[in-house]
This record gives C-alpha cells, structure tokens and sequence, in this order.
C-alpha cells in the first residue's frame, strides 16, 4: 500500500511557533553578515552602483512626479517608498545584482558556512 | 540659534516636533550625538547597539526601516512604531537609524530640524578623516553664519556719477532701426573667429561698460607707454565704433595687427578656432593691464577688466572611496568647456548643458568639480570636437544641444556640491553665497557651421529681448528659434542682475569729451 504523499509532508509551518526556535539559513546567513560588518560594506558597494547607473536619479525622478501631482504637503515618506518598492525592485540592473550575489558567494565560502 | 538658508527653503516643523521642541530643547539630539557613524561618503547612521543586532521590539524584524525612539531609546519598525506612541505618552519623535533623519510618529512622515541637522553635521564633520585640518572645515564656529558678505560690487556698473558728459541719445531713427552698439565687422580673410568673439565680448555688458566709461583712455595710455601697441587701446578703438551710430561695416584691421603680434603662433590667414582666440585676447588685456599697472597679481584676485568680468574658481575635491579623504584644491578659469555626449541621444539630457561636475574614478578615488566663485559673465565652450584613436582623426559633432536661456547655477556651486555631500542637511556652509545670484541670462551665442577646418563662425546677440544675428559684416534680426536651432560653440552668460542693468539703460551713453557726442546718424533713416 503506498502512502499518502500528505502524510510524507513535513507539518505546515507556523509563523508564530517558528520564530525564536531555529533560525533558518538565510537568517543565520543575514547575522553573520551583519556582525562581521560585511553586510554594511555591500551595501555601500549596492549603493554606489545604483548611483552610477542612474537607478538613484530614476527613482528621484518618479518621486519628484509624485509629489508634484499630489501637492508637497500632502506626501508621506511612506508613500513615496509603496511608490518606488515595485518599480525599484524591478529595475536593479543584472549585472548588479550578479555582483552583489558573487559578493555574497565569496563571503560564504571565507566564513566557512 | 537656528542656521538661516536662504537658498534652500526649510520645512516647518510639524506641530508634534515644535512641541517636542518645546519640552526637551536639545537634550535628546546631543545624547544620540555620540551613536552617529559617518561613512565614507557622507551617509550617517546611528550605530547604539554594537553588538546586537537592532530589531523591532514588537516583531524582531531587522530588515528594513528601523525608527529609535529619542524619548526611551526603544525600537520599532516603520509598522509597529504607532503602538509606541500610543503607549507611551510624549515618545513621538524617532530618529531613522539608517540615514539619521527625524520622524514624526503621529504625522507618520519625516520632519526636519534645523537644530537636529546641525548636530549631525557637526558630528559628520568631527568624523571626517583630516577633520580639524582640512580646508573643507570652516565649522569651527559650527553653526554660527559667516559674517564676511560679499556685495555684488564689481564697480563696473554704469558710473553715472562720474562720467564726464552724460548725453541722451534718444534714439532719434526709425523704430526699424537697431540698437545702439551693433555693427558688422568686416571679413580681413577667414576672420570670422575674432569677428565673433569682439562681437560677444563687446557686449558682454561689464566690458561694454568699461569702454563706454572710458575707462581705457587712450590718449593718456598713449602717453604712458609711448608708441607701443596696446591691446586695450585697440578694443576701445572697435567699441567707440561700434557704438558711434555709424552702421557702415567695421574693419579691425589694427586690432588684428596688435593681436598678431600679441599671439605670433596664431598669426596667418588660416581660419582660427573661435575659443582658443577668445583665451588669448584675454590673456592680452590681461597682459597689457599688468604692465599698465606694473603689477604682476594671479589670475586669483587680478583686477584687469578680462579678470573681473570672466575669473571665476573652480574647486576639485578628490575623495579616496576607501577612507573618505579629501583632497580639495582650487583653481582659478575664465570659461567652463563642456563635452558633448554623443552617445546619449535621448531626450531626457536634451535639457540639460552637460555639466563639468563629472566624478571620474581614478584607481581608488573620486573627483568632483564644482564651482567656488562664479564670474561676473560666464562663458561655456562646448567641446565639438571628437577624436577617433581608432582612425586617428578628427572629426566635429554637429549634434544639435539645446542651451537655457535662463541659467541658474546653484546646483553646480561648491555650497551646493558640499550641502549634498552631507546629506542635504540644513545648514548654513561657509561658502553659502546666498546673497550674491547664481540666476544668469544669455546675452552672446556664438555658433559654427561647417566642418571642423572649414567652417564659419556667426555671433547672435541677444539686446533688449531682441536676438541678432551678425554674420561679419550683415547684421540682422533673428527670431529666437533660430538662434536655438543654431550649432552653438560658446554660450556667454551675465548675471542676471547686470542683465537687467544693461537693458534698462541702453538707451543713454556715456560719451567722453575728445568723441563729438553729435556725430552724424547715418545708415538709418
């Protein structure tokens, strides 16, 4: 009789029980990255070329729309970040992101995880 | 004590912060003071807990905005922040941990304080490496405004109260008739170049004033340096023509002569570039004037009338991206050459002249350029010249560029270039030259058509609102399309306060005993 896949399942997640318990990879990942102060140098780095390849002034560009469509007082810092998330995430060049990934790829390897 | 910014205008304070304000003062800005970090490139964080890592205290998220509450020090991300203050009564203001910038929990948004944002400069300035030496520090008193002010008093106004004979001039000629001081220039062979130039400088309005107020008397140079040839003497002999009323065609011939002399490598009958003539007739006045006044003073601070109409200081500050030293020098110019970018044809730039504050990567550091001192006129030279190392040649760009007419220099001014460099913090900078405009308007376009050996060069001017197009000899009146779909070479602009001078009282000239102020009008009837 072959069993139900069902019953293979690992058991459903629980948002609320998981947290605190095992940290997950990426979570480990992140900590690591932080204490060791490498997190803060690729962001610099992730910033730097955002800059130079006009992703910055984009950004700047649909916001100053924005706010002058929607009058200056009445714009929050909130807005203006649910405005950009989607777009700005969308548009990180590859290449970008190949180098940040390649960073973090390198970082892994020298922490031995 | 609140540092003033006339330029850039300051944000009120939310009624939230004003009260906060009220209640705790400073108190809270100078006890985060010793958790800001300065990075390299400006940016500061607050850095409290060095071991944790920070995270919400409701959620334990650590991504992503982090707002530290100035009142308990707590923390909260941008969802759960409003439990605080609901909670806790007088916890409104935090600070964003990751770009030290003030928020409102009640108005949900970013408030702004003068106050705050000198703290943080001060502390940035503090971080910086070659702090106390550096010249980019003049915050010893942090805060408090400079008390040198610079008046716009070039001198070289309209000397109403010192001319020696003031005559109205009504312009007593048909209205079709132009405005005083246009004249064509006679073609000596390939002469276009320096006909183009005399044109834009003799209307740059501080020279035009200088040769009307007769502030190069020639009779009395004559008598000071005996029969030798003076540069300025020449210029003034082509202004007094120009602005006699006379319209016939004007030959320069003794100006050329004096020019060929003073520039012997450039002495042929070749055409020229425009611009390189343009910077060696300044180099003459500026030459003929030393020895007039037998003093041997640096383009710095030189008091010759090319000097102070065109002398402007360009600041370089090279950053080294590891350390966040800076390097700053400055360096006195006479003009501002531009590139063309002719791999850019969208039309996004199309607006936009392409600027010199150009970050170029040199192994490990940056270099920005801006602009410490702007000159009384400003003169732009676009680059059109493009060389293949490939085919070794080379070639013109034709590329149309559009060009303002208004100009407004502010974001390219050393006072804005150092404000973005801290954040954009208000602040008052040493440099804020507030009070002196950076607001230009164009009067002189001078423009190429043609190939980069053969080619021709005309001057449009731009008098009373008017645009003219003197092409050597033929002067006439262009519309303003023309003149924008022109091949423009070098831009010249004026502040715009001698602008407004200039056109108001073009209609009287001030006119030196020895010249008959009654010459006849001919040309125009």
């Amino acid at each position: 009789m072959t069993r139900k896949h069902s019953v293979n399942r690992p058991p459903t997640p629980d948002g609320a029980e998981d947290q605190g318990n095992e940290p997950i990879l990426q979570e480990i990942i992140n900590i690591k990255l932080i204490e060791s102060g490498e997190k803060e140098r690729l962001m610099e780095m992730l910033r730097e070329r955002l800059i130079e390849c006009g992703w910055k002034d984009e950004m700047k560009a649909l916001c100053r729309a924005y706010v002058k469509k929607k009058g200056r007082n009445n714009v929050t810092v909130d807005d203006l970040v649910h405005l950009i998330t989607p777009k700005g995430r969308a548009s990180v060049p590859d290449s970008v992101k190949a180098e940040l990934l390649q960073r973090i790829r390198s970082f892994l390897t020298s922490a031995a995880l | 004590m609140c540092a003033r910014n006339s330029i850039y205008t300051t944000p009120k304070p939310c009624k939230h912060l004003a009260d906060y304000k009220l209640r705790h003062g400073f108190n809270t800005y100078y006890s985060i003071r010793n958790c800001l970090k300065t990075t390299p490139n400006g940016r500061t964080r607050v850095a409290k807990h060095t071991t944790k890592i920070p995270r919400c205290s409701f959620c334990d998220r650590y991504q992503g905005r982090l707002y530290f509450c100035l009142m308990c020090s707590s923390l909260w991300c941008p969802t759960h922040i409003l439990l605080h203050t609901q909670s806790e009564k007088g916890h409104e203001v935090a600070i964003d941990m990751d770009r030290s910038e003030l928020y409102c929990c009640l108005c949900c948004d970013q408030v702004y304080d003068p106050d705050f944002d000198k703290v943080v400069v001060c502390n940035q300035v503090k971080d910086l490496p070659g702090g106390s030496k550096s010249k980019t520090n003049g915050f010893e008193a942090c805060g408090e405004r400079s008390s040198k002010r610079k008046r716009l008093d070039s001198g070289i106004g309209l000397d109403l109260k010192k001319s020696k004979l003031l005559v109205s001039m009504r312009d007593r000629r048909a209205k079709s008739c132009y405005p005083l001081g246009l004249r064509g220039l006679n073609n000596l062979g390939s002469t276009c170049f320096m006909n183009s130039v005399l044109q834009a400088l003799l209307h740059a309005p501080p020279l035009r004033n200088y040769f009307l107020n007769d502030r190069h008397n020639s009779i009395q140079c004559r008598k000071r340096s005996g029969e030798k040839l003076c540069l300025l003497c020449d210029i003034d002999a082509i202004s007094s023509a120009m602005f006699s009323g006379d319209r016939t065609p004007y030959t320069p011939a003794h100006f050329l002569y004096s020019w060929w002399q003073h520039s012997s490598n450039l002495a042929s009958y070749e055409e020229q570039d425009a611009h390189e003539f343009f910077i060696s007739v300044l180099d003459g006045i500026h030459e003929t004037e030393s020895k007039i006044r037998n003093s041997g003073k640096d383009d710095g601070d030189c008091q010759c009338i090319a000097h102070r109409a065109f002398s402007g200081l360009l600041r370089s500050d090279v950053t080294c991206i590891s350390c966040g030293f800076t390097s700053t020098t400055y360096d006195p110019c006479v003009d501002i050459s531009l590139n063309m970018d002719t791999s850019n044809l969208s039309s996004s730039n199309a607006n936009k002249p392409i600027k010199p504050d150009e970050k170029t990567e040199l192994r490990d550091s940056s270099k920005q350029l801006s602009i410490r001192r702007l000159p009384l006129v400003l003169c732009l030279h676009i680059k059109r010249v493009e060389h293949s190392l490939v085919r070794k040649i080379s070639r013109k760009i034709n590329q149309y560029m559009q060009f303002p007419f208004s100009l407004d220099m502010t974001p390219y001014l050393s006072s804005s270039i150092v404000r973005s460099k801290f954040g954009n913090r208000i602040f008052t900078f040493e440099y804020d030259n507030s009070n002196s405009s950076a607001a230009y308007e164009i009067f002189a376009v001078i423009a190429h058509s043609g190939m980069l050996e053969s080619g021709h060069y005309v001057t449009y001017l731009r008098l009373k609102n008017q645009w003219y197009k003197c092409d050597d000899a033929w002067i006439s009146e262009v519309d303003e399309g023309i003149v924008r779909a022109s091949q423009c070479y070098m831009l010249f602009y004026v502040q715009k306060l001698l602008y407004n001078e200039a056109i108001e009282d073009s209609s009287f000239v001030h006119i030196s005993p020895r010249r008959d102020p009654f010459d006849s009008t001919a040309g125009c009837s």
